[in-house]
């Protein structure tokens, strides 16, 4: 499947070309929240956007998950063009909060009924398919926070299947006071910088994002492109609510079975984008599969979570267009936060600075509560 | 090509399609929601587990004693898990946002992905996974992924497991009524999906109105509803059982012995 064109609003920028200079310079998306009350939590930073760009008031919501995914359209329908009847475009977005700050908001003392509908995990999603007149397909995934990858996997089986010509996919999470609450009880937050697979790493950061690609199939794509998804999988742990398999079977199937679907082996993989969330069990038990996944070579395997925060839903289309821009520019941004890398994470880390190289196949890695796991192949346009 | 080899069915009206009344608006006689309780699943593992993740398995549960397997038949990698909700997160997410603590053991139930991890370490599911929230159609979208798992050989079985709850969150359904027609019923069920390339050589059957017959006997199930006429459909001896549903202006259709995808704005 093609990945004509991205979109997207992060921390460190508010559109694609501001996000790549951000990751190749090493800016760092982490600041003390301003938006909601954190004085009662221990951590009260993150990966907060402070000034969303005018295209949010767009969508005429004041729902912030509808307007980062009304940003994040913007900018990806200033590259790509949406060239197909409304019915047949599809909208397949991840997330792992859906619209609970709306939620938090009805409970709150606003009775509205638009807060109670937004309230729904799936809201956002029907939100962006009207604001953008996409009258197919219309599907909300929710595996944690592997869902910007499942996102693109359901969007390109759709393709596949002809049930749409074109598909809007990606993902997106805010911050809010649920998801600042719940991480901060769980003490998976960390005091310190985010250190992605460094020997000194104490936990995780949130940050929000939104982040879209516009698919469609190969053969009806003349305009140049982005690059494509070779292969996808979501594997289940069965295993612990809240943490990864011991062993990461789970994420060691998902990779190898993207991989066959792909049809590359660990010889065609010319980088990894892991998850790498940096708290200690995640990124351990992630580079043992990364390790055995690629049967020991060395790959160059950079974590984007240290300049971003964990964006949940986001995460993981933002690292898949990481990849794809890694290969158009000829640079691998580095793991910000990383300067000692843990020996028990012993890979091929992109440190100090962006490593020149010009990736053609890429894996993308990604893991969340419940047992997710998800793995994408991906192929810079040459 | 897939076809259902078993539903297991829970309503607030009781265990499987018997239990259906002929019609819910009747029967419900004024209740806005009709609540299915916590039900009996034992163990010290469940001992933080929230309602709807106890439904979820006791769906399979039902879905297993249909098709007379043992836990250990769908046991590893070969099965692939399919989840659908609309709302079945709201009540441990509502609860959460209420809570004055930091309730830290509570925090991980409030993701939707809980219910399907409960489900997956129960019966020791490790194959594909897919998660999707919405309603009716969102089931559709999980039974043609299961279907599309089932066809490419990534799994042998596929269980397609919808639940919905209402009751903790009565007074936000009652503000946006036009959501769904009264009575709210929770419900939780589970397809058994089964590869079965002879079903390709029938073709897609019509729709036979069992989303209509779902609606109006059990109530609003929301995600359930496609799983509820797939019973119902079972329990008629129909061969070509073909299900539809409609979730906020979208209606989809899908053919469960075909799978035949399709939609209407």
């Amino acid at each position: 499947m093609a990945i004509v064109g991205a979109g997207v609003v992060t921390p460190i920028g508010g559109d694609l070309d501001a996000f790549w200079a951000g990751l190749d310079a090493g800016a760092d998306g982490v600041s003390s929240i301003e938006r909601f009350p954190v004085d009662d939590l221990r951590v009260g930073r993150g990966g907060e956007i402070k000034k969303l760009p005018a295209a949010a008031d767009a969508i005429g919501s004041e729902c912030r998950a509808s307007r980062l995914l009304a940003v994040a359209a913007h900018d990806l329908l200033a590259r790509a063009t949406v060239d197909a009847s409304p019915s047949r475009v599809a909208v397949v977005v991840g997330t792992a909060l859906g619209g609970v700050e709306e939620l938090e908001k009805a409970l709150g003392g606003d009775w509205s009924v638009r807060r109670a509908v937004g309230g729904l995990y799936d809201s956002p999603a029907h939100i962006l398919a009207r604001h953008l007149g996409a009258g197919g397909p219309v599907l909300t995934v929710s595996t944690a926070c592997a869902s910007g990858a499942t996102a693109l996997g359901v969007a390109a089986d759709l393709l596949r299947d002809d049930a749409a010509d074109l598909a809007i996919a990606g993902g997106y999470d805010v911050l809010c006071r649920f998801v600042m609450r719940g991480f901060d009880a769980l003490r998976s937050l960390t005091r310190e910088r985010v250190r992605p697979f460094d020997r000194r790493r104490t936990g995780l950061l949130l940050g929000e994002a939104a982040a879209l690609v516009l698919m469609a199939r190969e053969a009806d794509v003349r305009a140049p492109r982005l690059g494509r998804l070779l292969g996808h999988a979501s594997i289940s742990d069965g295993a612990h609510i809240a943490a990864p398999d011991p062993e990461g079977r789970g994420l060691e199937r998902a990779a190898r079975q993207a991989m066959v679907e792909a049809g590359v082996t660990a010889a065609d993989v010319d980088f990894v984008s892991a998850h790498g969330t940096a708290t200690p069990i995640n990124d351990r038990v992630e580079a043992a599969v990364l390790r055995r996944v690629l049967g020991g070579r060395a790959v160059p395997v950079n974590a984007i979570k240290g300049a971003l925060g964990h964006t949940m839903g986001a995460a993981a289309t933002l690292e898949a267009i990481m990849a794809l821009l890694a290969g158009r520019h000829g640079a691998i941004p580095r793991t910000l936060g990383l300067e000692e890398a843990d020996p028990d994470c012993d890979l091929d880390h992109v440190m100090g600075s962006s490593r020149a190289g010009r990736p053609r196949v890429s894996l993308s890695t990604s893991a969340g509560f419940g047992g997710c796991n998800a793995a994408l192949v991906l192929e810079t346009a040459a | 090509m897939s076809r259902v080899a078993a539903v297991g069915l829970l309503t607030g009206w009781g265990e499987g399609v018997a239990a259906l009344p002929e019609d819910a608006a009747i029967a419900a006689a004024g209740r806005e929601v009709v609540e299915l309780p916590r039900p009996a699943v034992t163990g010290e593992r469940f001992r933080r587990a929230t309602r709807e993740c106890l439904l979820g398995v006791a769906s399979v549960e039902a879905a297993l004693r249909d098709a007379a397997l043992h836990t250990s038949d769908i046991a590893g990698a070969d099965t692939a898990l399919v989840y659908v909700t609309a709302a079945a997160y709201g009540a441990a997410n509502r609860s959460f946002i209420d809570a004055k603590a930091g309730a830290t053991l509570h925090f991980p139930y409030t993701a939707p992905s809980a219910v399907p991890a409960e489900v997956a370490i129960e019966f020791s599911l490790r194959g594909p996974y897919l998660i999707l929230i919405g309603g009716a159609a969102a089931t559709l979208d999980g039974l043609w992924s299961a279907d599309r798992l089932l066809a490419q050989g990534r799994c042998a079985r596929a269980l397609v497991v919808a639940v919905e709850t209402f009751a903790e969150c009565a007074d936000l359904y009652e503000r946006a009524r036009w959501l769904a027609p009264r009575p709210l019923v929770e419900a939780a069920a589970c397809a058994l999906l089964v590869r079965d390339d002879a079903r390709s050589a029938r073709g897609t059957a019509p729709a036979s109105g069992l989303d209509a017959e779902a609606a109006r006997r059990a109530g609003s199930t929301l995600a359930c509803g496609p799983l509820v006429a797939a019973a119902l459909a079972r329990a008629g001896g129909d061969e070509h059982p073909a299900v539809t549903g409609q979730w906020r202006g979208r209606r989809a259709r899908l053919a469960l012995d075909a799978c035949d995808h399709a939609r209407a704005g």
